[in-house]
C-alpha cells in the first residue's frame, strides 16, 4: 500500500504544478476536483488493512463534498459570470512553473527539520502536503481572477488535509466532517459573491475591481 | 575486427528499423482518423524515391547549407551507437557519454540552424528561432533527466543508467520514476517535433518549426533529414523503452520481443497523442515544456529525498 500512498501523494503535487499551466478556470476545476477524488483515494489507502465504515464515509464525503459539490457549484458560479481564463497573472505562467518547482524543493527542505510525534506511512506525506499548501498558495497570491483565488485556497486546504491525515491516525469524525463543512460555506459564499461582483462590476479581474470601485463611489 | 562488426550490426539494424516505427505513427494516425492510411513501409518507399532524386541549390546558400544534412546524419548515426536495442549492447559506451549524446544532439541542431539562416529565407528564420529557443528548455528537462537516472544507477554511462539498475529502482522510488518517464516523453515529443509542440504534416509556415527550416532541402538531401529524424525518434525511443520496461528474462528472443513490442507501444502511444491532441499555440509551448522540467525536477527531488 505505501506505494499507492507515494503515488497518491506525488500525483496531488503533480497535479497542482498542472493547475499553474492551465489557463482555462474550467481547466483548473476539473483539475482541482481530480485532486480532491486522490485525496480521498489516500484515505482509503491509509487505513487499508482495517477499513472501518467511519474511513469510507470521510473519504466518501471527501470525494463527494470537494470532488463534485464544490465543482459544480464553482462551475455554477463561473456561467453567470463572464470569466473563462485567467487574464494576466501578477507573474507569468513560465516564471510560476519555475517557482513552483522550487517551492517543491523548499517544502522537501523543510520537512527534513520537522519532527513529527509517531511515525508517519510513507515518509513522503509530509513534504508532499507542504508542497501543495506552498503551491495552493502561491496560485492564490500570483492570480488575478477571484475564482482562480478561491481555488488556491481550496488547494491549500487540500494539503492541510494531507498533513492532518499523516499527522492522526484517529482524528475525530468530527472534525473532519466540520471542515468540510466548513469549506463547503466558505465556497458557497463565494459562488454569491462572484455572482454580485459581476453585476457590479461587468468582467472587472479582482484587482482592477478595487481601483474601480473608488472612482464609481 | 568484432567492434568494426558489432558497430556495422548496430547501423544495419538502426537503418532497418527506423522509418519503419515513423510508418507505424502514420497507421495509428489514419486509423484515428478512419482510412486505411499508406502501408507502415512508406517512409522506407520515400526515402527510395527521394535518395534517387537529384538536389537543387538556391544561388544564395554556401556550403553550410550542403554540409547540414551530412552533420545532421552522421551525428545521429554516432549517436545510435550509444543506444542499446534490446539484447544488442551499445557498441559504444563510456563514463560521461551522456553528455556526448546531449552535445552530438547540439551540434546537429547547431548546423541545421544554420543552414536554415544560410538561405536567407524570412520563413525559415523564423523556425530556426523557435527551434533554437524550444530546444533551449528541452535540454533542461532532458540533463535533469539525466541527473537523476545517474543518481539511480551510479554511472554516467547511458548503457548502466538505463539498464542493471532501473529494475530494483522501481520497487524504491516508483513514483519518481513515473514523473522521469513523463517527463521525458515530452522531450521526445519535442525533440521528435511531434504534436503537441510541432505538427510534423503542417505546411502552414507561419506555425511550422522543424518542417519549416526544412523547406529549402531536396531530393538525397531531404532523404538525409527525413531519415535523421526517424533514427532520431529510435534514438529516444531506445532510451525510454528500457526505463518504462525493466525486467529482463534472460532469454535473448523473448528480450528482444519485448523490447521490440514496447518500441511499437511506444509508437503506437505517441500516434494516439498526435490523433487526440491539437497543437499548442506556440506562445504556451513554453510552459509545457517548462513543467517537462518541473516534473523532472520533482523527480530528481523525490529520488534525492530517498537517497
Amino acid at each position: 500500500m505505501t506505494t499507492w500512498i507515494d503515488a497518491s501523494c506525488i500525483f496531488i503535487v503533480f497535479l497542482s504544478l498542472g493547475i499553474l499551466a492551465t489557463y482555462r478556470i474550467v481547466g483548473i476545476i476539473k483539475i482541482f476536483a481530480a485532486q480532491s477524488f486522490v485525496l480521498g483515494l489516500v484515505l482509503i489507502f491509509l487505513h487499508a488493512h482495517n477499513l472501518s465504515t467511519r474511513d469510507i464515509v470521510i473519504s466518501l464525503g471527501t470525494m463527494g463534498l470537494k470532488g463534485v459539490l464544490v465543482p459544480y457549484i464553482l462551475f455554477w458560479a463561473i456561467r453567470h459570470v463572464s470569466m473563462r481564463s485567467e487574464i494576466k497573472p501578477v507573474i507569468g505562467f513560465g516564471t510560476s512553473i519555475v517557482s513552483g518547482a522550487l517551492l517543491i524543493a523548499g517544502a522537501f527542505w523543510i520537512s527534513l527539520s520537522l519532527k513529527l510525534p509517531g511515525k508517519p506511512v510513507s515518509d513522503l506525506i509530509l513534504p508532499c502536503s507542504l508542497a501543495t499548501v506552498l503551491l495552493g498558495f502561491m496560485i492564490m497570491v500570483t492570480r488575478t481572477r477571484a475564482v482562480t483565488q478561491v481555488l488556491g485556497y481550496l488547494i491549500m486546504e487540500n494539503g492541510i488535509f494531507l498533513f492532518a491525515l499523516s499527522l492522526f491516525d484517529v482524528m475525530p469524525a468530527m472534525i473532519e466532517l466540520g471542515i468540510l463543512l466548513d469549506i463547503f460555506v466558505a465556497v458557497f459564499i463565494m459562488a454569491i459573491i462572484v455572482n454580485n461582483i459581476n453585476e457590479e462590476f461587468e468582467q472587472a479581474p479582482a484587482s482592477v475591481s478595487r481601483s474601480k470601485m473608488g472612482e464609481t463611489f | 575486427m568484432i567492434m568494426i562488426l558489432s558497430i556495422l550490426c548496430h547501423w544495419l539494424i538502426v537503418l532497418l528499423l527506423a522509418p519503419f516505427f515513423i510508418g507505424v505513427i502514420a497507421k495509428v494516425k489514419a486509423f484515428f482518423s478512419g482510412k486505411v492510411g499508406p502501408s507502415v513501409f512508406q517512409p522506407f518507399f520515400d526515402l527510395i524515391k527521394l535518395f534517387n532524386k537529384g538536389a537543387v541549390y538556391s544561388k544564395t546558400t554556401t556550403w553550410i547549407f550542403r554540409a547540414a544534412p551530412m552533420v545532421l546524419l552522421a551525428s545521429v548515426l554516432i549517436l545510435s551507437l550509444e543506444i542499446p536495442l534490446g539484447v544488442f549492447k551499445a557498441p559504444v559506451q563510456f563514463s560521461g557519454d551522456i553528455f556526448f549524446l546531449a552535445y552530438l544532439l547540439a551540434l546537429a541542431r547547431f548546423f541545421m540552424i544554420a543552414a536554415a539562416l544560410d538561405t536567407g529565407f524570412s520563413m525559415e528564420g523564423m523556425g530556426a528561432s523557435r527551434e533554437a529557443f524550444f530546444s533551449c528548455l528541452s535540454e533542461l528537462a532532458l540533463f535533469m533527466n539525466f541527473i537523476t537516472l545517474a543518481l539511480l544507477a551510479h554511472s554516467l554511462s547511458l548503457s548502466h543508467m538505463i539498464g542493471a539498475d532501473i529494475p530494483m529502482s522501481w520497487s524504491h522510488v516508483g513514483p519518481a520514476l513515473l514523473l522521469i518517464v513523463a517527463s521525458f516523453f515530452i522531450v521526445l515529443l519535442t525533440e521528435n517535433y511531434r504534436i503537441p509542440i510541432d505538427d510534423p504534416d503542417t505546411h502552414l509556415e507561419l506555425t511550422m518549426i522543424h518542417e519549416v527550416m526544412v523547406l529549402d532541402h531536396s531530393g538525397v538531401d531531404l532523404a538525409y533529414v527525413s531519415y535523421a529524424s526517424a533514427i532520431k525518434f529510435l534514438i529516444f525511443s531506445g532510451i525510454l523503452v528500457p526505463i518504462i520496461i525493466p525486467f529482463r528474462t534472460g532469454d535473448l528472443v523473448m528480450d528482444m520481443l519485448i523490447f521490440l513490442g514496447g518500441m511499437l507501444g511506444l509508437a503506437v502511444c505517441v500516434g494516439i497523442v498526435e490523433s487526440s491532441m491539437a497543437r499548442l499555440r506556440l506562445n504556451r509551448v513554453r510552459n509545457f515544456l517548462l513543467i517537462a522540467f518541473a516534473l523532472a525536477f520533482f523527480g530528481f527531488i523525490v529520488t534525492m529525498w530517498r537517497g
